[in-house]
């Protein structure tokens, strides 16, 4: 890669600031480079949570923030992921800890589909049925939320950590918790692509479906 | 080059940094990783296949590039190291250290260092162990 042609590439390239949602106060992420407004279109970018908040402490959190509308010289992102550190993981889960893990796919009230993986760890080793029943409360506090919150207060409520504290309120009186986190949220589907396979989906009737008892 | 990108200041960068037990990748992208800024290799830097991997090879590369770096107008950088992964060594080949040491003693501000090795979830079977 010569000289010359490095600045011939650096050539026209403008530089775009990529501006978080408004959740997030419409605050200033990083920037990226690009020719053409279309190739910024997609992009993501990682932040910290103590970066966007200014929170020191929070920094074991990272979000992540897709370009969805590009202007003149800004870019507007939306959510798309929020994930623990994986070092941050790694420190919770001790020797001789249990870890007890649930990954739900659920749809919010106005029909975003959300993965969500909350995550409890234990101070000892827990007896299967205690790992079950904390899960079943995992499970079921994960869905209520999403049953009566819209996306942005589902992602509110897990940045904030409420719905790891709730989980963790009423999980501590089956087994001793060291730590509830939410693992990781990601947003699989908007409301247009849900309803998009809603209408691509075909109604399958019991009679269709080949059950050939008498061809075998 | 025009308006605000030569003298932007506090432009901040991710370095990939793929350190194996073969070779040191290190490549520079903006925020998003989408464009990269700069980038090189063990082989850009030493003649022997063995010494590719060294980190003396991997100090050599992290200078080159910082130079490249700061010339782009950018004052930090986030590191991203990789090891092998997948079924191999999850950890960091012997490049990793002397390339973020290097980036920082070259004038670059180093911000978040986080391990980015691929980890399965249960992938396929480890290789089998080496015999002397």
């Amino acid at each position: 890669m010569s000289e010359r042609s490095v600045s011939r590439q650096k050539r026209g390239k403008r530089w775009y600031t990529l501006v978080a949602p408004e959740q997030f106060d419409r605050k200033e992420l990083g920037e990226t480079m690009a020719d053409e407004p279309e190739k910024v279109m997609g992009r993501t970018i990682e932040t910290t949570l103590g970066e966007l908040t200014g929170d020191q402490s929070a920094n074991n959190t990272k979000l992540t923030f897709k370009v969805t509308d590009v202007g003149s010289d800004a870019a507007y992102t939306e959510f798309v992921k929020h994930e623990l550190t994986r070092d941050y993981l790694r420190s919770l889960v001790r020797r001789g800890a249990s870890k007890i893990a649930v990954n739900r796919t659920v749809l919010t009230t106005d029909d975003y589909r959300v993965k969500l993986q909350p995550v409890a760890i234990t101070t000892k080793k827990a007896d299967r049925s205690q790992e079950q029943a904390i899960r079943r409360i995992m499970i079921d506090k994960v869905e209520a939320a999403a049953k009566d919150n819209t996306f942005e207060q589902l992602v509110d409520s897990i940045v904030e950590g409420r719905l790891s504290s709730a989980i963790y309120g009423d999980a501590k009186t089956i087994y001793p918790l060291r730590r509830v986190e939410v693992m990781k949220l990601a947003l699989e589907a908007r409301p247009e692509e849900v309803a998009a396979e809603e209408e691509a989906a075909v109604d399958v009737d019991e009679e269709d479906v080949a059950v050939d008892e008498d061809a075998a | 080059m025009s308006e605000s990108e030569q003298e932007g200041g506090d432009k901040w960068g991710i370095a990939h940094v793929h350190a194996s037990f073969n070779n040191t990748l290190i490549t520079v992208t903006d925020q998003t990783g989408a464009e990269t800024i700069a980038k090189s290799s063990g082989g850009t830097v030493v003649k022997q296949n063995r010494d590719e991997a060294s980190p003396y090879a991997a100090m050599q590369m992290a200078e080159t590039v910082a130079e490249e770096v700061k010339a782009a107008g950018i004052e930090g950088l986030h590191v991203r190291v990789r090891g092998p992964g997948g079924n191999l060594t999850k950890s960091p080949g012997p490049g990793a250290q002397a390339t973020i040491r290097a980036l920082a003693r070259a004038g670059l501000e180093i911000g978040r260092i986080e391990d980015v090795t691929p980890i399965p979830h249960d992938g396929t079977r480890a290789p089998k162990n080496k015999r002397v």
